[in-house]
């Protein structure tokens, strides 16, 4: 009981890393159709200038907004040069996405050193509680919170909100919203940006939990990202996070049970939901 | 009007033509190991990446799952090689049995993954290939994981020239064959599949079956460039079905041109081409040591600036500028005949 117990929180706390990243990803992929194989660019210069002010400044809070300023600042200039001339077209996008993920992850290795950094969590969240035979790691327990509250408030706000509903109904007809005098090119924008700074909160958080960062991080989570999207059901956070926690669980029961298939799970998943269910686990909240 | 295409015809025809006699002359002329040897991988990764064009710009699909076939081609060929004795009749049959895995595998891989619409099929097929990768790296009797093996390749081929001369004739005859294939009927459903899938169904086509047919004919030239490729190294790893395979000839296909063969030509030469001269350059600048941004800046150029791929766009500054001539035919303006005469 104490190792399901145990089993269960490790996966929760990875899948909620995964629904982090995944985010950011069904907002601009998800939501705005668009394939930006630079998410995982975003999510490690997150990281990275998100834990460069962390060990300058010794508070864990201000790496954080750290990493949000630097999401929404790449996040502007990504989608005003490279994003803008592709909307809907596919091909393109994968392309130039491609060469901006190279740029960045590079761009990492001439700013920050091509070696791995550590990272250690910070001391109000290092250590661990005991319950009975269950240890409750901290920082885990944490992640798990940050990433419910990144949920509630964007679910709300998607859902609930009139913004929420213009986002909506651009992604569905832009021309209509433009029509009824709505600049959506902003709320383009400003979506884009936003996608980008949940990749950087991700990729921040990511950091102690792993214990150390590197540039090459980016393109194999971006892949696990992209594969949660699709699961959830495009454009859905219920989607995302039901499809993120259950890639996390299935990774840290696998990992105990079947360490041999541990590699395969996300794949395996992946394949199994898209044979059943083509249109993913929930509904487009597109309609 | 049926003069002039005529014309033009012979005139591609002669273009080639003369690239050909290029290509062949090519090791006699210039006595340069390192460039055959760039040049034979240029050529498998044409071949790979028509293949990729296959589905792309012909039949309008994104498969993220191509490597799959590729690595098939490369370890039905190191494995045969392996065990038996290394001559090129072992080398032929390893070649077949790469193509008919690939063929059944990609018939399933198609029945199963083509009903669905682009984002999920991209998906579904990077899983399968994922999949498969896993296997290749567990299954470490046969394949030796990540560690790979090296294998001997037949003792013809150790004559680098002999091998770039059988490359260059694959090349020609897979370039050729597939010519022949999209302009067939055949072809030019899938086109019809790729302009409207809806469309086509409605006019009594059953779309899955032509899309499967793509699959099958791509994954199977796929799997011959593997084998080619896994003789030209002589060795054979897992990295021969990871992403960066499909990623390669992706890029390639949309750099030299979606939905023409001589496209992916094109790109599989810049790519290998800048490949080559960035990391060369990287040795010998400091500057240069993270060529891969350089790199990355020619993708984002490349979009900017040849949207349809530079093979695409040739053409349309071709026919742009063919239609501006006609018109002035049409329509000849007095200055225009004065000149003329």
């Amino acid at each position: 009981m104490d190792l399901i117990i145990s089993l269960v929180i490790n996966g929760l706390a990875t899948g909620m890393l995964i629904f982090l990243l995944a985010a950011g990803l069904t907002l601009i992929f998800g939501l705005m159709d668009v394939l930006n194989f630079a998410h995982g660019g975003l999510f490690v210069w997150g990281a990275y200038t998100g834990v460069f002010t962390y060990t300058l400044t010794e508070s864990f809070l201000i790496g954080i907004v750290a990493a949000i300023l630097t999401g929404m600042i790449l996040g502007f200039l990504m989608e005003k040069l490279i994003i803008t001339p592709v909307y809907g077209n596919h091909v393109q996008q994968i392309l130039i996405t491609l060469g901006s993920m190279l740029v960045l992850q590079e761009m990492i290795k001439v700013a920050f050193g091509p070696n791995a950094i550590p990272v250690s969590v910070p001391d109000y969240l290092a250590g661990s509680w005991e319950l009975g035979e269950v240890i409750l790691i901290k920082y885990r327990l944490f992640i798990i919170i940050v990433g419910l509250i990144v949920f509630g408030i964007f679910h709300y706000i998607l859902t609930r909100t009139k913004i929420g509903l213009i986002v909506r109904a651009g992604v569905m007809n832009k021309e209509m919203v433009q029509a009824l005098g709505i600049n959506i090119k902003k709320v383009f924008l400003f979506v884009f940006m936003t996608g980008a700074a949940l990749a950087a909160i991700g990729g921040m958080l990511m950091a102690p939990y792993s214990g150390s960062i590197y540039a090459e991080m980016g393109m194999e989570f971006a892949i696990l990202g992209f594969i949660v999207v699709v699961i959830g059901g495009m454009g859905s956070f219920s989607g995302s996070l039901f499809a993120a926690v259950l890639v996390g669980l299935a990774g840290s029961f696998m990992a105990y049970y079947v360490p041999s298939l541990s590699l395969a799970v996300n794949m395996i998943l992946m394949a199994i939901v898209l044979i059943f269910r083509p249109q993913g686990l929930f509904k487009m909240a597109k309609g | 009007m049926g003069m002039k295409t005529t014309n033009l015809v012979s005139k591609y025809h002669i273009f080639f033509f003369v690239i050909l006699i290029f290509l062949i002359a090519f090791p006699f002329v210039a006595d340069s190991r390192t460039l055959t040897i760039l040049f034979t991988q240029i050529f498998i990764f044409a071949i790979l990446a028509m293949s990729y064009d296959l589905l792309l710009g012909y039949t309008g699909i994104v498969s993220f799952g191509h490597a799959m076939f590729f690595g098939i081609g490369a370890y039905a060929t190191a494995i045969l090689l392996n065990t038996f004795e290394p001559t090129i009749g072992v080398f032929i049959g390893s070649m077949i049995v790469g193509i008919l895995l690939s063929a059944i595998v990609s018939f399933f891989v198609g029945l199963l993954t083509l009903r669905l619409k682009s984002h999920f099929f991209a998906m579904l097929t990077l899983a399968i290939s994922g999949l498969l990768l896993v296997v290749a790296e567990k299954w470490r009797t046969v394949t030796k994981g990540n560690d790979g093996f090296t294998f001997r390749a037949p003792d013809i081929f150790k004559d680098r020239i002999v091998f770039y001369f059988c490359v260059l004739a694959c090349l020609v005859i897979v370039f050729l064959l597939l010519r022949r294939f999209v302009a067939s009927p055949l072809g030019k459903v899938l086109i019809a599949v790729r302009e409207n899938e809806q469309r086509t169904r409605s006019l009594g086509f059953k779309t899955l079956h032509y899309k499967v047919i793509s699959s099958v004919v791509a994954g199977v030239v796929a799997s011959l460039a593997g084998s080619l490729y896994a003789v030209s190294l002589r060795f054979v790893n897992t990295s021969v079905m990871t992403m960066d395979i499909t990623l390669d000839a992706l890029l390639m296909t949309i750099i030299g041109g979606v939905g023409t063969l001589v496209g992916p030509i094109v790109g599989s030469v810049v790519i290998e081409f800048a490949q080559h001269y960035l990391s060369g350059l990287a040795r010998e600048f400091p500057i240069f040591e993270r060529w891969i941004i350089f790199f990355g800046i020619i993708y984002i150029l490349a979009v900017v600036f040849f949207p349809k791929g530079i093979v695409g766009s040739i053409q349309m500054q071709i026919s742009k500028w063919k239609s501006k001539k006609e018109v002035r035919k049409t329509f000849a303006l007095p200055e225009d005949k004065e000149r003329a005469s």
